[in-house]
């Protein structure tokens, strides 16, 4: 007994604030890898330390809808939009416009302030070179190119039910296809004889590619690149139809402890302050704002691809009805 | 018995207490956040997720799943129980086996999974290489089936083992010497006599598989959806916690069902074998002398699949990145000593105070649900098995919910984290001790009582003695959990408090194969280094008649 004693004093000792720092604290879509030299970088140009966890995005939204009442963060960094368009309507954002704001092309902010974006991340196609040198292929350089029966069950891509890279991708066939959803779901009906599995995360699908189990998938560029990062013989490459990206973005939360400590994160992470570090620490986001230039070897890679933004109008009207089908159609397709 | 006894009413309503505020009042909290839609009360919206046509075949997938976890992983179990207790084995082998068994369990989240795609997957390391098999496929039913039975059937084997240790061989003995073949010993003594283990064992798997999402989320692929899996997807991908916490409440009924049936099982028959009047010890002869390697050999077998497991995460842990670059380093290991350092210190904190308090626990409920009478009991015991029936992300998301707002605002603390692991992980030890106690001839503790003892000082000097090596077996449990859960706690750690299993999950998608494998391989090392000193230091406890400590946990 003495001993359980003991242990819950020194735990109390071990858990309580360290100094009186002015700190602000953050739950991190992105890896802890990105956001950590990100907010050390905050921390020695402002002198506020950002305290943060990390979570993938439906665990970081489904916390903070759990924790409206009594928020436990003041931000919510990073993560692609749609999960930041999800927590408008369980209203726990407060709105906030940072001084880039006017700045941003419309397509980087909420109209309100409700978010705004930090970072811009195109979808690429990445395959795995030992298998397309096996099969005498070259890297895909068109959506007809991934029809090729030598992919048969060797692609893998990601769930439209669970992942935006899923759902980037889909409104990337539309808009290939002139917006003809049944010459879209004819071409993504065709694909599916080729995939081994949809994976849960958008992310899934790039361990199995970098370890030559899958050929080939699409995925963002910064997840592809850090598979190639990693010492994985991928290729990276572009449809020449041209492909979809989506926004990252910052909203700070109703009820922040902390509000003005996190509209001054936000204010740094909008601006080229924080934007410009990405190349310093092989960060591969393509910055937002439009002040910041691309780091060389990212625009080598992006350069002559073709890249669209999706249209949110578009995608926020349809989108459930397009998932929907997909399920009916491409996922649970009988052949 | 004597309703007016004060221990026995204090410790009930202590345990309701307990049971009410950390499993009954987060559950109405979720559902009360479940219920009320733009603050009108309505389930209408909620269960429209139930029409679903795809949902009933992830339904029917997941009791088919379940239930075949449930059968091999029993009998996988048991296989290794009858190994240990009557192959007549040495100490080495016991222990050798032991150790490896214990590894499934000590098995850190996604890390098995992604050996398996690695081994098993289209260019994988058996299948393709050294097979030569092209084209297939390692998502679906089978591996999701193989990949979680070799995951939780140690489970059935630390609930079956005390079980059959404590089989009197004097009984068997007796059949045999009246004529009767070892088959018809094994058949009609053994097996029976084992019945209260087997049910309890099959319930744990049955339950454990019908709630776990994160093997499927690796392996079922797209033809095997399963139900913890979709309501898992409902929450973090659709965003639709209303809809993933109906379909998580829908997993309760098939689990409750079992629960009825191995009651009702069990209830039939008569289990005693350990009375106050057992004779000396004899040899154990049920099983024939040339059987005996057949059982070894079979229990090598699956031993030898799971070191191939774990030699493949260890080599990971060893190289620059497995499949890329096999040059050897120590890097990961600096990595999870310097970056790693908090988490390793928080989550020993964590699973040191989960221990006692869990061990504690689930001997005491499992004591009072088998051996008193007292109001509510059976409702006791369905309450102790709820929050390990539900999928663990609800579990956490109730606890997040229940105890984010005043008045009992515990998130951001550790103390959130101990209750979580306590009361989810508990039933290992709630379900061995009332195996084990319907074993044990309630007369023993009679005469203690009769000879004027309070039911404190009985339970404390005569049923926990026998009783032990299930209290270690639930103990040693939930030390292991408190090391490897991740699907609740994901939504309990703060920026105060992270865990191990959450940096794993975090080098995962940073594809940083390497930090994972060394963590995975740490918390493997911290696990034997506990558990054996635990057994070392209990081995004093060590009852004749029962089994020995130090080989229960693989001391």
């Amino acid at each position: 007994m003495r001993l359980i004693v003991l242990v819950f004093a020194v735990t109390l000792a071990w858990a309580a604030p360290a100094a009186a720092q002015q700190t602000v604290n953050a739950y991190s879509i992105w890896p802890e890898n990105w956001a950590r030299p990100m907010f050390e970088e905050f921390e020695k140009a402002t002198g506020i330390k950002v305290n943060f966890v990390r979570f993938s995005s439906g665990e970081a939204l489904a916390r903070v809808i759990a924790e409206k009442n009594n928020p436990r963060v003041d931000v919510l960094f990073g993560g692609p939009v749609e999960t930041h368009a999800a927590g408008i309507k369980e209203g726990i954002f407060e709105p906030y416009k940072p001084p880039s704001f006017a700045k941003l092309p419309g397509r980087f902010k909420q109209a309100d302030g409700q978010w705004v974006a930090i970072a811009d991340d195109p979808l690429v196609f990445m395959s795995n070179n030992k298998f397309l040198k096996e099969n005498n292929l070259k890297p895909p350089t068109s959506w007809e190119d991934l029809l090729n029966p030598a992919y048969k069950n060797m692609l893998q891509m990601a769930d439209a039910r669970t992942s935006g890279t899923a759902v980037t991708r889909i409104f990337s066939i539309l808009e290939v296809y002139g917006r003809d959803e049944n010459k879209a779901f004819e071409y993504m009906k065709k694909e599916r004889k080729n995939v081994q599995v949809y994976t849960k995360s958008g992310g899934g699908g790039t361990l199995p590619v970098g370890l030559g189990q899958a050929g080939a998938g699409i995925f963002f560029i910064v997840d592809a690149l850090d598979t190639k990062a990693k010492g994985y013989d991928v290729s990276i490459s572009f449809p020449k139809e041209g492909i979809g990206t989506s926004a990252e973005a910052i909203a700070l939360l109703k009820g922040a402890k902390n509000p003005e400590l996190g509209k001054k994160l936000i204010d740094w992470a909008t601006s080229p302050a924080m934007q410009g570090l990405f190349a310093k620490h092989k960060i591969n986001f393509v910055p937002a704002h439009p002040d910041v230039a691309v780091e060389p070897t990212l625009a080598e890679v992006l350069k002559g691809a073709k890249i669209f933004p999706i249209d949110d109008a578009y995608a926020g009207a349809n989108r459930k009805r397009i998932v929907e089908r997909w399920v009916n159609e491409v996922l649970n397709a009988k052949d | 018995m004597r309703g007016r006894d004060p221990a026995l009413r204090l410790t009930v309503l202590v345990l309701w207490a307990l049971l009410g505020l950390f499993v009954l009042y987060p559950l109405v909290c979720l559902l009360a956040r479940v219920a009320v839609d733009g603050g009108r009360l309505s389930l209408g919206s909620a269960l429209a997720v139930l029409a679903d046509p795809h949902l009933l075949r992830a339904l029917g997938n997941s009791l088919l799943l379940a239930a075949l976890v449930g059968v091999a992983g029993t009998a996988l179990g048991f296989l290794f129980a009858l190994t240990a207790s009557r192959a007549g084995l040495g100490q080495g082998w016991l222990a050798a086996l032991d150790a490896i068994t214990l590894l499934p369990l000590i098995s850190p989240p996604f890390t098995t999974a992604i050996a398996m795609i690695f081994s098993f997957g289209p260019r994988g390391l058996i299948t393709y290489q050294l097979l030569g098999i092209k084209g297939v496929s390692v998502y679906g039913l089978a591996s999701t089936f193989f990949s979680e039975t070799l995951t939780y059937f140690p489970i059935a084997y630390l609930t079956l083992r005390p079980v059959l240790a404590a089989i009197d061989a004097n009984v068997e003995d007796m059949a045999l010497s009246l004529g009767a073949s070892r088959a018809q010993v094994f058949r009609t003594v053994t097996l029976p006599l084992a019945i209260p283990g087997l049910a309890n064992a099959f319930l744990l798997l049955f339950a454990a598989s019908l709630a776990d999402f994160a093997t499927p989320l690796i392996l079922a692929g797209n033809a095997f959806p399963v139900l913890p899996t979709q309501a898992y997807l409902q929450i973090t991908g659709l965003f639709d916690l209303r809809g993933g916490a109906v379909l998580s409440f829908a997993l309760l009924v098939p689990a409750f069902g079992v629960y009825l049936l191995q009651r009702y099982w069990v209830s039939r028959r008569y289990y005693v074998t350990v009375s106050g009047k057992s004779g000396a010890r004899t040899a154990v002869k049920t099983v024939a002398p040339w059987f005996r390697p057949v059982l070894t050999g079979a229990c090598v077998v699956v031993a030898a699949a799971i070191a191939y497991f774990y030699l493949l995460l260890l080599y990971a842990s060893l190289v620059v990145a497995l499949g890329a670059n096999h040059a050897w380093t120590w890097r990961h290991y600096h990595v999870m000593f310097t970056e790693g350092a908090r988490a390793i210190r928080d989550t020993l904190i964590i699973a040191g105070l989960s221990m006692p308090l869990g061990g504690l626990y689930g001997v005491l409920v499992g004591y009072l649900v088998a051996r008193k009478r007292f109001a509510g009991r059976a409702a006791m015991e369905v309450v102790s098995m709820l929050n390990y029936a539900l999928p663990g992300t609800i579990v956490g998301i109730a606890y997040l919910i229940a105890f984010n707002d005043p008045p009992i605002a515990l998130t951001g603390g550790a103390l959130v984290i101990v209750a979580c692991y306590v009361f989810r992980y508990s039933p290992t030890g709630i379900r061995a001790t009332v195996a084990q106690l319907q074993q044990i001839d309630p007369s023993i503790e009679e005469a203690s009582l009769g000879l004027g003892a309070s039911t404190a000082t009985t339970f404390y000097r005569v049923t926990l003695p026998l009783v032990i090596p299930a209290f270690f077996a639930g103990l040693g449990v939930v030390f292991i959990r408190s090391m490897t859960a991740i699907s609740a706690t994901i939504f309990l750690v703060s920026i105060n408090w992270t865990l191990i299993t959450v940096r794993i999950l975090e080098n995962m998608t940073e594809l940083s194969l390497g930090p994972a494998a060394a963590f995975s391989v740490l918390v493997v090392a911290i696990v034997y280094v506990v558990i054996a000193a635990i057994s070392r230091l209990l081995k004093t406890f060590s009852v004749p008649g029962g089994a020995s400590l130090g080989s229960v946990l693989g001391g």
